[in-house]
Protein backbone atom coordinates (compact mmCIF):
# COMPACT_ATOMS: atom_id res chain seq x y z
CA UNK A 1 0.00 0.00 0.00
CA UNK A 2 2.64 2.64 0.90
CA UNK A 3 4.83 1.51 -1.87
CA UNK A 4 1.77 2.02 -4.30
CA UNK A 5 1.21 5.79 -2.43
CA UNK A 6 4.63 6.16 -3.25
CA UNK A 7 4.52 5.39 -7.19
CA UNK A 8 1.48 7.77 -7.36
CA UNK A 9 3.25 10.63 -5.52
CA UNK A 10 6.43 9.58 -8.11
CA UNK A 11 4.27 9.70 -11.17
CA UNK A 12 2.18 13.08 -9.99
CA UNK A 13 5.64 14.57 -9.79
CA UNK A 14 6.55 13.82 -13.28
CA UNK A 15 3.98 14.94 -14.90
CA UNK A 16 3.83 18.46 -13.26
CA UNK A 17 7.95 18.64 -14.04
CA UNK A 18 6.57 17.56 -17.67
CA UNK A 19 4.11 20.14 -17.38
CA UNK A 20 6.93 22.56 -16.22
CA UNK A 21 9.13 21.91 -18.68
CA UNK A 22 6.38 21.61 -21.34
CA UNK A 23 5.38 25.67 -20.25
CA UNK A 24 9.03 26.50 -20.66
CA UNK A 25 9.50 25.16 -24.30
CA UNK A 26 6.11 26.58 -25.12
CA UNK A 27 7.26 30.02 -23.84
CA UNK A 28 10.46 29.06 -26.04
CA UNK A 29 12.93 29.55 -23.56
CA UNK A 30 15.92 27.73 -25.61
CA UNK A 31 17.46 26.55 -22.33
CA UNK A 32 14.00 24.49 -21.69
CA UNK A 33 14.11 23.53 -25.47
CA UNK A 34 17.21 21.87 -24.35
CA UNK A 35 16.41 20.29 -21.61
CA UNK A 36 13.22 18.24 -23.54
CA UNK A 37 15.76 17.49 -26.05
CA UNK A 38 17.97 16.40 -23.76
CA UNK A 39 15.90 14.64 -21.33
CA UNK A 40 13.71 12.58 -24.10
CA UNK A 41 15.59 11.82 -27.30
CA UNK A 42 17.52 8.35 -26.06
CA UNK A 43 13.97 6.90 -25.44
CA UNK A 44 12.41 8.21 -28.94
CA UNK A 45 15.63 6.96 -30.65
CA UNK A 46 16.04 3.55 -29.01
CA UNK A 47 12.28 3.23 -29.71
CA UNK A 48 12.19 4.19 -33.59
CA UNK A 49 15.57 2.68 -33.47
CA UNK A 50 14.44 -1.22 -32.85
CA UNK A 51 11.76 -0.60 -35.52
CA UNK A 52 13.76 0.67 -38.98
CA UNK A 53 16.68 -1.37 -38.01
CA UNK A 54 19.65 -1.67 -39.03
CA UNK A 55 18.82 1.42 -41.00
CA UNK A 56 20.59 4.23 -38.40
CA UNK A 57 20.53 7.35 -40.61
CA UNK A 58 16.63 6.49 -41.55
CA UNK A 59 16.37 6.50 -37.15
CA UNK A 60 18.28 10.16 -37.24
CA UNK A 61 15.97 11.22 -39.95
CA UNK A 62 12.83 10.20 -38.22
CA UNK A 63 13.30 11.18 -33.98
CA UNK A 64 14.11 14.50 -35.43
CA UNK A 65 10.53 14.68 -37.27
CA UNK A 66 9.26 13.11 -34.21
CA UNK A 67 10.53 16.12 -32.61
CA UNK A 68 9.60 18.76 -34.89
CA UNK A 69 5.74 17.54 -35.24
CA UNK A 70 5.94 17.44 -31.17
CA UNK A 71 6.57 20.68 -30.67
CA UNK A 72 4.55 21.71 -33.73
CA UNK A 73 1.35 19.92 -31.41
CA UNK A 74 2.76 20.54 -28.13
CA UNK A 75 0.09 23.12 -27.04
CA UNK A 76 -2.08 20.02 -27.32
CA UNK A 77 -0.45 18.40 -24.15
CA UNK A 78 -2.52 18.13 -21.13
CA UNK A 79 -0.29 15.87 -19.59
CA UNK A 80 -2.83 12.75 -19.71
CA UNK A 81 -0.04 10.82 -20.57
CA UNK A 82 3.86 11.12 -19.35
CA UNK A 83 5.67 13.36 -21.76
CA UNK A 84 7.74 10.50 -22.76
CA UNK A 85 4.26 8.54 -23.62
CA UNK A 86 2.94 11.01 -25.89
CA UNK A 87 6.59 11.31 -27.60
CA UNK A 88 6.25 7.83 -28.00
CA UNK A 89 2.92 7.96 -29.57
CA UNK A 90 4.76 10.90 -31.92
CA UNK A 91 6.99 8.71 -33.05
CA UNK A 92 5.12 5.79 -33.33
CA UNK A 93 3.06 7.49 -36.23
CA UNK A 94 6.34 8.16 -37.63
CA UNK A 95 7.38 4.89 -37.83
CA UNK A 96 4.63 3.85 -39.90
CA UNK A 97 4.04 6.86 -42.14
CA UNK A 98 7.74 5.52 -43.02
CA UNK A 99 6.68 2.00 -43.73
CA UNK A 100 3.98 2.59 -45.47
CA UNK A 101 5.94 5.18 -47.99
CA UNK A 102 8.61 2.82 -48.70
CA UNK A 103 6.29 -0.52 -49.01
CA UNK A 104 4.18 2.16 -51.19
CA UNK A 105 6.46 3.35 -53.39
CA UNK A 106 9.77 1.09 -53.39
CA UNK A 107 10.51 -1.47 -56.02
CA UNK A 108 9.31 -4.70 -54.77
CA UNK A 109 11.91 -7.78 -55.07
CA UNK A 110 11.19 -9.79 -58.10
CA UNK A 111 8.59 -13.17 -57.61
CA UNK A 112 11.11 -15.17 -58.93
CA UNK A 113 13.24 -15.52 -55.86
CA UNK A 114 9.97 -17.65 -55.02
CA UNK A 115 11.17 -20.56 -56.57
CA UNK A 116 14.07 -21.85 -54.08
CA UNK A 117 13.25 -24.64 -52.32
CA UNK A 118 11.94 -24.51 -48.79
CA UNK A 119 14.66 -26.26 -46.73
CA UNK A 120 13.11 -29.74 -45.56
CA UNK A 121 15.15 -30.00 -42.47
CA UNK A 122 14.37 -28.49 -39.33
CA UNK A 123 15.06 -24.69 -39.27
CA UNK A 124 18.05 -24.07 -36.93
CA UNK A 125 15.95 -21.02 -35.46
CA UNK A 126 13.75 -23.42 -33.85
CA UNK A 127 16.89 -24.89 -31.68
CA UNK A 128 17.15 -22.96 -28.63
CA UNK A 129 19.79 -20.58 -28.10
CA UNK A 130 20.92 -17.69 -26.39
CA UNK A 131 18.57 -15.00 -26.26
CA UNK A 132 21.15 -12.12 -26.66
CA UNK A 133 22.46 -14.09 -29.45
CA UNK A 134 19.40 -14.40 -31.09
CA UNK A 135 19.20 -10.98 -30.87
CA UNK A 136 21.92 -10.27 -32.59
CA UNK A 137 21.00 -12.82 -35.06
CA UNK A 138 17.92 -11.59 -36.07
CA UNK A 139 19.28 -8.09 -36.63
CA UNK A 140 21.92 -9.49 -38.50
CA UNK A 141 20.06 -11.39 -41.04
CA UNK A 142 17.50 -8.04 -41.03
CA UNK A 143 19.86 -6.32 -42.68
CA UNK A 144 21.27 -8.42 -45.05
CA UNK A 145 17.54 -9.00 -46.72
CA UNK A 146 16.02 -6.16 -49.35
CA UNK A 147 14.68 -3.38 -47.53
CA UNK A 148 10.89 -4.53 -48.45
CA UNK A 149 11.06 -7.70 -46.87
CA UNK A 150 12.92 -6.07 -44.07
CA UNK A 151 10.24 -3.43 -43.20
CA UNK A 152 7.14 -5.66 -44.11
CA UNK A 153 8.50 -8.19 -41.52
CA UNK A 154 9.08 -5.71 -38.61
CA UNK A 155 6.06 -4.37 -39.62
CA UNK A 156 3.89 -7.51 -38.90
CA UNK A 157 5.99 -9.10 -36.88
CA UNK A 158 7.11 -6.47 -34.59
CA UNK A 159 4.31 -4.27 -35.07
CA UNK A 160 2.00 -6.37 -35.07
CA UNK A 161 -0.10 -4.87 -37.87
CA UNK A 162 -2.45 -7.39 -40.06
CA UNK A 163 -1.67 -7.72 -43.67
CA UNK A 164 -5.01 -6.21 -44.75
CA UNK A 165 -3.83 -2.98 -42.24
CA UNK A 166 -0.73 -3.06 -44.58
CA UNK A 167 -2.96 -3.40 -47.58
CA UNK A 168 -5.12 -0.26 -46.74
CA UNK A 169 -1.92 1.60 -45.52
CA UNK A 170 0.09 1.03 -48.63
CA UNK A 171 -2.60 1.00 -51.15
CA UNK A 172 -1.91 -2.74 -52.18
CA UNK A 173 -4.22 -5.45 -51.83
CA UNK A 174 -4.18 -7.57 -48.99
CA UNK A 175 -2.94 -10.57 -51.52
CA UNK A 176 -0.53 -8.71 -52.85
CA UNK A 177 1.09 -7.40 -48.96
CA UNK A 178 0.27 -12.22 -48.17
CA UNK A 179 2.29 -12.56 -51.00
CA UNK A 180 5.34 -10.60 -49.89
CA UNK A 181 5.30 -11.32 -46.52
CA UNK A 182 5.23 -15.00 -47.75
CA UNK A 183 8.61 -14.11 -49.46
CA UNK A 184 9.89 -12.40 -46.87
CA UNK A 185 9.60 -15.16 -44.60
CA UNK A 186 11.22 -17.59 -47.17
CA UNK A 187 14.42 -15.06 -47.52
CA UNK A 188 14.43 -14.28 -43.48
CA UNK A 189 14.44 -18.29 -43.13
CA UNK A 190 17.13 -18.87 -45.51
CA UNK A 191 19.50 -16.52 -44.19
CA UNK A 192 18.59 -17.44 -40.83
CA UNK A 193 19.50 -20.84 -41.26
CA UNK A 194 23.39 -19.90 -43.40
CA UNK A 195 23.90 -17.47 -41.12
CA UNK A 196 25.32 -19.53 -38.44
CA UNK A 197 25.21 -17.74 -34.96
CA UNK B 1 5.59 -26.55 -41.69
CA UNK B 2 2.04 -24.60 -41.95
CA UNK B 3 2.37 -21.09 -42.43
CA UNK B 4 0.86 -19.89 -38.93
CA UNK B 5 3.53 -21.77 -37.46
CA UNK B 6 6.52 -19.68 -39.32
CA UNK B 7 4.35 -16.51 -38.42
CA UNK B 8 3.90 -17.55 -34.58
CA UNK B 9 8.00 -18.22 -34.63
CA UNK B 10 8.54 -14.81 -36.13
CA UNK B 11 6.44 -13.42 -33.70
CA UNK B 12 8.33 -15.01 -30.68
CA UNK B 13 11.58 -13.98 -32.26
CA UNK B 14 10.57 -10.74 -33.39
CA UNK B 15 9.42 -9.81 -29.21
CA UNK B 16 12.88 -11.07 -28.42
CA UNK B 17 13.98 -7.77 -29.85
CA UNK B 18 13.08 -6.35 -26.60
CA UNK B 19 13.67 -2.14 -25.63
CA UNK B 20 16.53 -3.59 -23.51
CA UNK B 21 18.49 -5.12 -26.59
CA UNK B 22 18.09 -1.33 -28.06
CA UNK B 23 18.29 0.90 -24.91
CA UNK B 24 20.77 2.48 -26.63
CA UNK B 25 21.31 6.52 -26.08
CA UNK B 26 21.22 8.49 -29.36
CA UNK B 27 24.75 10.09 -30.80
CA UNK B 28 25.24 13.74 -29.70
CA UNK B 29 25.39 14.44 -32.66
CA UNK B 30 21.67 13.72 -33.41
CA UNK B 31 20.76 15.72 -30.22
CA UNK B 32 22.46 18.63 -31.70
CA UNK B 33 20.51 18.22 -35.04
CA UNK B 34 17.20 18.25 -33.06
CA UNK B 35 18.10 21.17 -30.91
CA UNK B 36 18.92 23.27 -33.70
CA UNK B 37 15.74 21.97 -35.94
CA UNK B 38 13.44 22.94 -32.94
CA UNK B 39 14.98 26.37 -32.32
CA UNK B 40 14.51 26.86 -35.76
CA UNK B 41 11.32 26.00 -35.87
CA UNK B 42 10.38 28.43 -32.90
CA UNK B 43 12.08 30.81 -34.46
CA UNK B 44 9.80 30.47 -37.66
CA UNK B 45 6.65 32.16 -35.55
CA UNK B 46 8.85 35.23 -33.75
CA UNK B 47 11.79 35.49 -31.47
CA UNK B 48 12.90 33.28 -28.85
CA UNK B 49 12.51 34.01 -24.91
CA UNK B 50 14.73 36.83 -24.12
CA UNK B 51 18.57 35.97 -22.26
CA UNK B 52 17.05 38.15 -19.26
CA UNK B 53 13.89 35.85 -18.45
CA UNK B 54 15.95 32.67 -19.49
CA UNK B 55 18.28 33.98 -16.68
CA UNK B 56 15.85 34.92 -14.27
CA UNK B 57 13.96 31.35 -14.98
CA UNK B 58 16.79 29.67 -13.48
CA UNK B 59 18.89 28.71 -16.38
CA UNK B 60 22.70 29.62 -16.57
CA UNK B 61 24.05 31.41 -19.91
CA UNK B 62 27.18 30.60 -21.84
CA UNK B 63 30.01 33.02 -21.54
CA UNK B 64 29.01 34.81 -25.18
CA UNK B 65 25.95 34.98 -23.98
CA UNK B 66 26.89 36.60 -20.80
CA UNK B 67 29.31 38.56 -22.70
CA UNK B 68 26.10 40.38 -24.76
CA UNK B 69 24.29 40.81 -21.68
CA UNK B 70 26.68 43.35 -20.14
CA UNK B 71 27.52 45.01 -23.67
CA UNK B 72 26.02 48.61 -24.22
CA UNK B 73 23.28 47.14 -26.56
CA UNK B 74 19.33 47.47 -26.59
CA UNK B 75 17.47 44.21 -25.33
CA UNK B 76 16.57 43.07 -28.62
CA UNK B 77 20.35 42.88 -29.87
CA UNK B 78 20.75 41.04 -26.65
CA UNK B 79 18.73 37.45 -27.44
CA UNK B 80 19.44 36.24 -31.05
CA UNK B 81 20.18 32.74 -30.48
CA UNK B 82 23.95 33.36 -30.75
CA UNK B 83 24.93 29.44 -31.16
CA UNK B 84 24.13 30.22 -35.08
CA UNK B 85 27.14 31.78 -35.41
CA UNK B 86 29.18 29.82 -32.82
CA UNK B 87 31.86 26.88 -33.77
CA UNK B 88 30.65 24.97 -31.06
CA UNK B 89 26.97 23.74 -32.91
CA UNK B 90 28.90 23.56 -36.27
CA UNK B 91 31.42 20.80 -34.47
CA UNK B 92 28.51 19.09 -31.74
CA UNK B 93 26.34 18.96 -35.13
CA UNK B 94 28.60 16.69 -37.00
CA UNK B 95 31.40 15.34 -34.54
CA UNK B 96 30.60 12.98 -31.49
CA UNK B 97 33.30 13.89 -29.17
CA UNK B 98 33.13 17.27 -30.16
CA UNK B 99 36.22 19.38 -28.69
CA UNK B 100 33.72 22.22 -27.21
CA UNK B 101 34.32 22.71 -22.98
CA UNK B 102 31.79 26.00 -22.53
CA UNK B 103 30.19 25.59 -19.13
CA UNK B 104 25.98 26.21 -19.93
CA UNK B 105 25.78 25.14 -23.54
CA UNK B 106 23.59 22.95 -24.37
CA UNK B 107 25.42 21.54 -27.24
CA UNK B 108 28.35 20.46 -24.61
CA UNK B 109 25.60 18.87 -22.70
CA UNK B 110 24.30 16.49 -25.25
CA UNK B 111 28.19 15.08 -25.55
CA UNK B 112 28.12 14.60 -22.14
CA UNK B 113 27.28 10.42 -21.34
Amino acid sequence: MERQAQIVTELRQDTTDDMKLVAEVLRKNRKATAEFVSRYTDSVYSYVRRRVMPRTEVAEDLVQEAFVAAWQSLKNYRGDASLRSWLLGIARHKVDDYYRKRLRTSEWPDSDDESVAEPSVTPLYEEQIDRALLNVKTQRVLACLPETYCLVLLWRYQEDRSAREMAQLTGKTEKAIERLLARAREHFKRRWNHAGT
Amino acid sequence: MPGHERGDELFRMFSELDEAAFDERAPARVKSRIYSALIREQQETGPLESLRETRAAGHGLCIFEELVQIAPVGQKAKSPFFCWACHARLLAENLENAPIFWANCPYVAFQKR
